[in-house]
């Protein structure tokens, strides 16, 4: 059968499994969507306003859906306009193909119209590039881009597509992916099971990898098994039912009083599926010390990278931990569970009907179901997101841990909303992330998405300012935005609902009228002065623990 | 701080010296200096690396460089190695 590159693409899409994707048309890759137009009924396609915003789609529909999300975007701008997004899923370790397209063959290296090199470009935030120059290994390395993508720990790749590859013509019939090969062989346990049986105090540090090898039942019997307190990494926050009497919650600079305390008083550290991120860890010497750390992860280059750790296990977290559990006993240790009860109450605050960010997203909580999926933008909203969102279902948080990713949120609700076929998704952000790309309104409103965007609006850039008055002297520089933004009417000027909330009440009765066929803004108005808390500050440790005011 | 080299056998693609040489500067590490050649084999570099650092860096960065899909196999030898194989 002959066939254009551009329709090698469509069907090796599909016989990837892939139903839908996101982009951006433009003179490179016109081909490819006239392909997409040809094949609308197998392959849907979501334009964004932006292709930030379809990158951040595509990295949401991977996190909620746990495939590997597909973007596409013209040469040029509209490659360029995808860095941050594929970065942001390097970053945080999300399956995803990038297909941009590029100029003719023959004028590539030339400086033509829209030419960028792409490859080059994003090498240092990709698994893998590849510029197909020939129409006949088209097939192959798409396929090689979806098993990189989803493969050992996950990450985006990009293919790169000249204009004349995708109108080339070759013979060939659609031929399906090979499978991928089985898991390597368990690393040997023995040193990890003596140190379990010996310790008195464990402790489960649990991540992204937790969830991405779907290993969330046998997080909870291990520390079932041991009696041992999970502090999760943000990666890894929905690994664990908020609920769980064992579970800490969020660990790191930003983490919970529990978590921090109880890490610091553990005599032996389990690392599923993490990396170690200064965030998580503050200052590494004081991480270690009086302390065995068993990290387990799919990639042998985190061993010992950021922390030293005393024993490494390099495997799929699922397989080592079910392996982990045949052997272990039953443990328990009634002190340490006391202790533990005892550190939690300390994240427990009195209750109030102040209009206060911790009361809004309990508020939220309350009116949505529990398989909700809650994204976030990037700053305080984020972090009092991470404390205060009981999170009972894995692979419902969308949010940008490695990169830090300001205006990743709106995207990515877009693409988890599409992934749960139109559920009502949850966005908290601010007005300095939401600022940055909001102009995914539009994307909404034309999808029809249900997405509710709670803006948590203090009129500052929140997290700058609170590092500028506690490390700078109070000198506010450039966080004060002083914008006079009418979002009401910006969300209606877009064709969404808005509304306005300076209480606990008002913002219940925006709730209780929410559109099904849309998006809606609900912008609260908070007190610019509010400190995320407990902070560990940067490079310190549980010695230097702030907490909050009560 | 140790001499050493790390030896690479890589799939002779275009780019595939780039992809190697970025891996270093962005993880900070330094080349004292480099060679590469075709094999006998002409789908396949060999590329042959010199640098020094310690042993975090030393294995850092085989572990780094296996992760690169045009990497093939990677190999680590230091100073007192590469002696001994002289010698021999």
């Amino acid at each position: 059968m002959k066939r254009t590159g551009a329709e090698i693409i469509v069907d090796q899409l599909c016989a990837q499994g892939v139903t839908t994707v996101f982009g951006y048309p433009g003179g490179a890759v016109l081909p490819l969507y006239d392909a997409l137009y040809q094949n609308a009924q197998r392959i849907q396609h979501i334009i964004t306003a932006h292709e930030q915003g379809a990158a951040h789609a595509a990295d949401g529909y991977a996190r909620i859906s746990g495939k590997t999300g597909v973007v596409i975007a013209t040469s040029g701008p509209g490659a360029t306009n995808l860095v941050t997004g594929i970065a942001n899923a390097y970053l945080d370790s999300v399956p995803m193909v990038a297909i941009t397209g590029n100029v003719a063959v023959p004028l590539l290296g030339r400086d033509s119209f829209q030419e960028v090199d792409i490859a080059g470009i994003t090498q240092p935030v990709v698994k893998h590039n590849f510029v197909v120059r020939e129409v006949e290994e088209l097939e192959h390395i798409l396929q090689e881009a979806f098993r990189i993508a989803n493969s050992g720990r996950k990450g985006p790749v990009l293919v790169d597509v000249p204009k004349s590859v995708q109108t080339d013509v070759c013979e060939s019939a659609s031929s399906l992916p090979k499978k991928t090969s089985a898991l390597r062989t368990l690393p040997d346990l023995s040193e990890a099971l003596r140190a379990i049986r010996q310790c008195k105090r464990p402790y489960i540090y649990a991540g992204g990898g937790v969830i991405a090898a779907g290993a969330e039942a046998e997080l909870r019997a291990l520390s079932e098994r041991l009696s041992a307190p999970v502090g999760l990494s943000m990666m890894g926050l929905t690994a664990m039912p908020a609920d769980d009497p064992l579970n800490l919650g969020m660990c790191g600079m930003h983490g919970t009083y529990a978590a921090t305390v109880a890490q610091s008083e553990c005599d032996l550290m389990i690392a599923l599926g993490v990396r170690f991120s200064d965030r998580a860890t503050g200052n590494v010497k004081e991480y270690l010390k009086d302390r065995v750390i068993i990290h387990v992860d799919i990639d042998l280059a985190e061993m010992g990278k950021n922390v030293a750790s005393h024993i490494d296990l390099c495997g799929d977290v699922k397989a080592v931990l079910t392996a982990l559990l045949q052997a272990l006993p039953t443990m328990s240790n009634d002190a340490w569970l006391a202790r533990i009860q005892e550190l939690k109450q300390r994240d427990v605050f009195p209750e109030s009907r102040d209009f206060t960010p911790q009361n809004i997203i309990e508020t939220v909580n309350r009116f949505v179901g529990e398989d909700t999926v809650v994204a976030t933008d990037v700053g305080q909203h984020q972090m009092w997101t991470m404390l205060y969102y009981r999170f009972r279902q894995p692979r419902t948080l969308l949010t940008s841990g490695g990169l830090g990713t300001m205006g990743y949120g709106l995207g990515a609700a877009i693409g988890g909303c599409v992934a749960r076929n139109g559920q009502r998704t949850v966005l908290f952000t601010s007005e300095g992330s939401f600022g940055m790309n909001l102009n995914e309104l539009a994307t909404a409103v034309s999808q029809e998405l249900p997405i509710v965007i709670v803006l948590l609006n203090n009129g500052v850039l929140g997290m700058v300012r609170q590092w500028q008055t506690m490390f700078f002297g109070e000198r506010h520089s450039q966080s004060t935005l002083q914008r006079k933004t009418d979002f009401v009417a910006l969300a209606k000027a877009f064709g969404a609902e808005g509304y306005r909330a300076d209480s606990l009440d008002e913002l219940e009765d925006a709730l209780q009228n929410l559109p099904s066929n849309g998006p809606v803004v609900i912008d609260c108005q908070i007190d610019r002065d509010e400190m995320v808390y407990p902070m560990v500050p940067p490079g310190g440790s549980v010695k230097n623990i702030l907490t909050r005011r009560v | 701080m140790n001499k050493f080299t790390i030896e690479l056998l890589v799939a002779n693609r275009y780019g595939v010296l780039n992809r190697i040489t970025g891996l270093y500067t962005r993880r900070c590490f330094n080349i004292d200096g480099i060679h590469s050649y075709e094999t006998a084999h002409p789908d396949q570099t060999r590329v042959l690396i010199s640098s020094t650092g310690d042993e975090y860096i030393q294995t850092q960065m085989v572990r780094q460089l296996a992760k690169l899909y045009d990497v093939l196999s990677v190999s680590l030898r230091t100073e007192a190695q590469a002696a001994m194989a002289q010698a021999e």
